[in-house]
Order: structure tokens, then C-alpha cells, then sequence
């Protein structure tokens, strides 16, 4: 898993270099210059590590002064519950972007009380109105941060 | 000058100025808690409010907010792993691994006492440098602001592993922050480089989305995966004790603490690196303090020198900020820029002014900053223990909460929705970098000072052509970042040599 990701990364970042550096060659010099500069190096250290990555010798892994991820529970177990918090995490952006923030927020909080933590109807509704409350008179009375409508609204209006 | 600074310190304490210090610093304390709303952002909301009051009592309010920003921001990191600021990222790296691992009150109890020390020793180079800072700051030009961001992208080699793969790794993040940093309308030329044919791109990628992205959701998706609290199944009891541990980390490791509290005031000084520099700048010179390289693997996992380094820089930078905001009315940063709004609408003008004449008020800003600092330490250790208990809550409470937070936190950034589709984005970058087990800090100096090298290398050629490599400072810099770049290599020969030694 961490060798495939390291070489899908690696891999990614090769395409993006390339296809930088080729954009980059029709900019006047002043707009190209430090692109290709940037763009050349990191193809190539891109390259090696894809190589190092496919063909390299499995060493033991060098961890990087970062979080390293929950190691804990079995494969499918992890695989699943990213692919649930992965559905969560896009899901509430289609909701926000459908109905609007402020109506978002409070169908996030209700529904992952009540789906993902199995939580009762009345702690689940007294939860979301305590965070929807400070969301909302923090955020849209308070500050005035701008929320434009759903898409349903601009649609049904 | 000494009646001028009992004179500024007699300023503050008058009931008026201290009641609006107080306000300010119940403001900023929010403020710093709420992921991607910023002390600047603030500081341009409250500004209209300072037209009515004496420059002492809208400083003490504008300032004691902005000063306190840091360290409640440091405590959101701390906690949830979702930068409470943009300058505060750096921290979450250990910080956020010590509330993994049941030690949240310790790291609380270091990253609050290691700002307190940061806050003090920012305002005493406030007070001390005032009259001597002139010749320092018109040292640097551009070439030495060049070689100062080339200076903060060798900490790339501190924050990679170890090891030939692991510095790859490293500089290849690094190089990706770079190149992102291109995004958005070349300043020299004026084409649109890699915005997709999007208006929202030609200003540049923001950096709140990104970091929020960046650090936020892998943490998410861990949590989710754990299916339990941040502490996991460390017993509840724990978790708030240690902050005492926490302080006195603080002075097992005092001359740590002192440097990166240095090396935040230096970040702060110099106009143009931005905040966000200080602390990422802090933690790679603590990590650069393991004296093995086994020593080393625990930063990242929990290191507390991990969490005291960023913790001191992020607070003395404001100190530092503020000489030439003063001193010269440069503003170093977005939020010393609406600061200084705040001197003309006050009718102050910085300069020499500022150090003769209204001397007393600007030793006033120093006790600010003091004062600001030790009663929101006091505050947040009074509430340190029910914060702490947080990371014992049930993941299930936190996860909607947390979501909604990074997703309103990095719509702040620009009030559009591409922002949070950054930080989706970004997020799946965050997630794959830390599978993969690749640095994401390098990616971030990358970002942030890519922009900053390539303005001043461009400043630099065109004034001086060749001629700036020969300058003196720009040598000496030279040779520190060198110096930074080789460091991780020589610690690594000189525990190999010594263990063959002992064989």
C-alpha cells in the first residue's frame, strides 16, 4: 500500500512537472523562467523516486517527521471506513453545494449523529441546534460571512 | 527611557486601556480557536471601532487581540490537528501526535508556556531594538530577502527523513509546494500561469484552504478509521493531567525554547517572509536539535521539543513584527499592515516620531503584548483541563463538528466554494503524501516562500544583475543555508562513526 501510493505520488507529480514545464515553454522568459526552472528539477526527482518506487530494493520505511496513520485495525476495515469518511466528506460538500451552508450544516450534523454514531433522536436533534446555532450566530449574524443559495433554490425559485 | 517604560506600562493599566486589552483578548481567543478565521481578517473587523478611542486604548485593544491569536490557535492544532491559524500548522505535527497519544495536557502545558516565553522575549527585542534596529532592517534588500527565503527552503533537508530516500522525498514535496506557488498571475510578465482557465486561480492558491486540506482531513480519516476518540482508549483521567510536565519541558529545554523564540523575532523583523515561515522555520531547527538519528525518528510521533519550538516562534514574530511596523511604518505582514491603518487613523505616523515623541506609547504596544500574553496563558491553563477532555469525547461527536469547522474555515478565505474544493483537494494530497510517507511540511515552505523567492530573485537580477551574489549578507546567508542543508547529513555520519567506534 505505502510503495503504491509512494509510486502513484511519484507518478502524478511527473505528469504535472511535464505538463508544466511543456505549458511553460511558449510563456515570454520572464513568465517561463522560474517554471522551468522549478518544473525540469522536480520532473527528474519525480522520475527517481518512480523508479526507486518500482524497482527499488522493499527497505525498511523511512518515516518522515509527520502523522503516520492508524496501523490498528485490519485492512478491510481501514479500506472501508475511508471510503465511508471519504463519502461523508463529499457528500457534505454536494449538500452545501445543493442547499447552501447553513442548511448543510445542520443536515450534516443530524445524519452523522444518527447514521454513523447510532445516536438517539432527541440527543442527535439538541446536538445539532447547540452546533447549528453557533454556526449560524457566529458566522451569518455576527461576522456577515456571505452564503449564497443552494443550487434547489436558484433552480425551484 | 526608562520613564518612558514605566510611563507605558502605567498607560496600559489605566481601567480604560486595560478593559478594552480585556475585550480584545476575549476576541482574539475565539478567534484563534476557529480554524481559518484570521488575527488579520479580525483586526480589519475591529478596526472601525478604534476611530473614537485614545491611541493607547485602541492599541491595547487591537493588539492585545492580535497578540493572543497564536496561542489559542496553537491550542485548536494541538487538539483536533486542524490549524487554528495559518502560522499555527507547524505544531500539529507533534502536537496533535501527543493528544494521540493521551498527553494532550502536556503538549497544551508546553505550547502555552513556550509562547508565553516566545511573547516575552518578542516584545523584550521590541523594546530593546527600537533604537538600534534602523541599520539592521536597511541591510536587507532584496537579494538578502532572497537568500533568507533560500535560507528557509534548506529546512526542507531537517524536516525529511533521513537518508538518501528520505531527503528525495523531501525536496520532491518541496518542489511540489514550489511549483504550486507559480499558480495564478505572474508578477513580472503578467500571464496567468496554470490557473485552468479560472478566475479564482489567478490570485494564487490561499493558503488556509490548502494547510486546512493539507492536515485536517487525513486527521479526519484517521479518526473515522480509529473508531474512537483522538486519545483513542487512553483512560480519560490522563489525558488533563501533564500540563505541569508540559511547563517544565519548557525549561528542560530552555535554550531550545529561546532559540526558536530567536528565530521567530528574526522571522518577524524582516518584512515580507510572512508568519507562516516562523513556526515551519522553529520546527525544523528542533528537529535539528536530536542528537541521534533514533533521536530524531520520535519527532513527528510526539516529540515535545517538536511542540515547544513552533509554539515559542509563533508568538515572538508579533513582537518582532512590530520594529520595522514602527520603526519605519514597513509592515512585515498582512496584519501589521492594517495595524498600521490603525497608527494614521489614530493620527500617529511610525517613524522616528514614534521613538522620541510618543515613546511612552510605543513602550505601551511592549507591555500589550506582555500583559495580553500572561493572562491568556493564565486563562487557557484554567481551562486546560476541560480542553484537554475534548480528545477523550466520542470520535462520532467530533467528526460533524470538525468537518463543519475545516469546511467554514476555509470558505473564509475567500467566501467562495473553491475553497473548499482546495481543500478536498489538498486533502487527498495530505492523504496520500502521509500513506505514502512522504514530509507534508516541505510542501508547505515550498508554497509559502515560492512565491516570495521568485518576487525578489527577479527584483534582485534586474537592479543588480550578477552583482548581488558578492554582497556580504547574502554570502553569509548563503553559507547558513549550506550550513542548514548539510546539518541532518553530518549527524547522520558523525552517529555512525561513533557507533562503529563502540564496535
Amino acid at each position: 500500500m505505502h510503495s503504491r501510493a509512494a509510486l502513484a505520488l511519484a507518478i502524478a507529480i511527473m505528469l504535472l512537472a511535464g505538463w508544466g514545464t511543456i505549458t511553460a515553454l511558449e510563456w515570454p522568459w520572464k513568465a517561463k523562467l522560474f517554471p522551468l526552472v522549478i518544473g525540469i528539477p522536480l520532473f527528474c526527482l519525480a522520475a527517481l523516486e518512480a523508479l526507486w518506487s518500482a524497482f527499488g530494493a522493499r527497505s525498511e520505511r523511512q518515516a518522515a517527521a509527520d502523522f503516520q496513520l492508524s496501523s490498528d485495525q485490519p485492512r478491510e476495515v481501514v479500506i472501508r471506513r475511508t471510503a465511508l469518511a471519504v463519502g461523508w466528506i463529499l457528500g457534505f460538500f454536494l449538500l452545501i453545494m445543493l442547499v447552501g451552508f447553513p442548511p448543510a450544516v445542520a443536515l450534516l450534523v443530524f445524519t452523522y449523529l444518527k447514521v454513523q454514531g447510532r445516536e438517539g433522536w432527541l440527543f442527535s436533534a439538541v446536538f445539532t441546534a447547540i452546533v447549528w446555532a453557533c454556526f449560524y450566530g457566529l458566522f451569518d449574524q455576527l461576522l456577515h460571512l456571505p452564503f449564497p443559495p443552494g443550487w434547489l433554490f436558484t433552480w425551484f425559485a | 527611557m526608562i520613564d518612558a517604560f514605566v510611563q507605558g506600562l502605567l498607560l496600559v493599566l489605566q481601567w480604560k486601556a486595560f478593559a478594552f486589552m480585556l475585550l480584545g483578548i476575549g476576541v482574539g481567543f475565539w478567534v484563534g480557536l476557529l480554524p481559518g478565521l484570521g488575527g488579520a481578517t479580525t483586526l480589519a473587523l475591529m478596526l472601525p471601532f478604534v476611530y473614537n478611542m485614545e491611541p493607547v486604548e485602541a492599541f491595547a485593544f487591537l493588539l492585545g487581540m492580535h497578540s493572543v491569536v497564536a496561542t489559542t490557535g496553537d491550542v485548536t492544532s494541538i487538539l483536533f490537528g486542524v490549524p487554528g491559524e495559518a502560522t499555527t500548522a507547524a505544531i500539529i505535527l507533534d502536537g496533535h501526535a501527543m493528544a494521540k497519544k493521551g498527553e494532550a495536557g502536556r503538549a497544551l502545558g508546553a505550547a502555552l508556556a513556550s509562547s508565553l516565553v516566545g511573547a516575552l522575549i518578542g516584545a523584550a527585542a521590541l523594546a530593546v531594538a527600537i533604537p538600534v534596529v534602523r541599520p539592521l532592517v536597511l541591510t536587507f534588500g532584496s537579494p538578502e530577502l532572497f537568500m533568507l527565503a533560500i535560507v528557509g527552503l534548506a529546512f526542507i533537508a531537517s524536516l525529511s527523513a533521513q537518508g538518501a530516500r528520505g531527503m528525495l522525498r523531501g525536496f520532491l514535496a518541496g518542489g511540489l509546494g514550489l511549483f504550486l506557488a507559480m499558480i495564478g498571475q505572474d508578477p513580472q510578465a503578467g500571464i496567468a500561469r496554470f490557473t485552468l482557465d479560472s478566475l479564482y486561480l489567478w490570485q494564487g492558491l490561499d493558503l488556509v484552504p490548502v494547510l486546512v486540506g493539507l492536515f485536517a482531513i487525513p486527521e479526519i480519516l484517521d479518526l473515522v478509521v480509529r473508531g474512537t476518540s483522538i486519545a483513542g482508549n487512553v483512560p480519560g483521567g490522563r489525558i488533563s493531567h501533564g500540563a505541569l510536565a508540559g511547563v517544565k519541558d519548557v525549561f528542560r529545554h530552555w535554550w531550545l525554547t529561546i532559540r526558536c523564540a530567536l528565530i521567530g523575532t528574526f522571522v518577524g523583523i524582516t518584512p515580507g517572509l510572512g508568519g507562516a515561515v516562523a513556526q515551519w522555520m522553529a520546527y525544523g531547527h528542533a528537529t535539528q536539535s536530536a542528537r541521534t538519528p533514533e533521536e530524531r525518528k520520535g519527532f513527528g510521533e510526539g516529540d515535545v521539543r517538536g511542540v515547544l519550538g513552533p509554539g515559542a516562534a509563533c508568538n515572538s514574530k508579533e513582537g518582532g513584527a512590530l520594529i520595522p511596523t514602527i520603526a519605519f511604518g514597513v509592515p512585515g505582514s498582512t496584519s501589521m499592515a492594517i495595524l498600521l491603518g490603525g497608527f494614521f487613523l489614530l493620527g500617529l505616523v511610525p517613524g522616528p516620531e514614534m521613538l522620541t515623541k510618543h515613546l511612552a506609547v510605543t513602550f505601551s504596544l511592549v507591555w500589550t503584548i506582555v500583559l495580553a500574553n500572561i493572562i491568556t496563558v493564565a486563562i487557557c491553563f484554567l481551562l486546560l483541563n476541560r480542553l484537554a477532555a475534548l480528545t477523550a469525547a466520542p470520535g462520532h461527536l467530533l467528526v460533524p463538528v470538525i468537518l463543519v469547522l475545516v469546511f467554514i474555515g476555509s470558505y473564509t478565505a475567500n467566501s467562495s466554494y473553491a475553497d473548499i474544493l482546495v481543500t478536498i483537494v489538498f486533502g487527498a494530497v495530505g492523504y496520500f503524501m502521509v500513506l505514502a510517507g512522504w514530509p507534508r511540511a516541505p510542501l508547505v515552505l515550498g508554497l509559502v516562500l515560492g512565491k516570495i523567492a521568485e518576487n525578489y530573485l527577479y527584483i534582485s537580477v534586474a537592479r543588480y544583475e550578477a552583482a548581488w551574489l558578492a554582497r556580504p549578507v547574502v554570502l553569509a546567508l548563503l553559507a547558513i543555508a549550506i550550513g542548514v542543508i548539510c546539518y541532518p547529513a553530518y549527524q547522520t555520519w558523525r552517529a555512525r562513526s561513533r557507533r562503529s567506534a563502540r564496535a
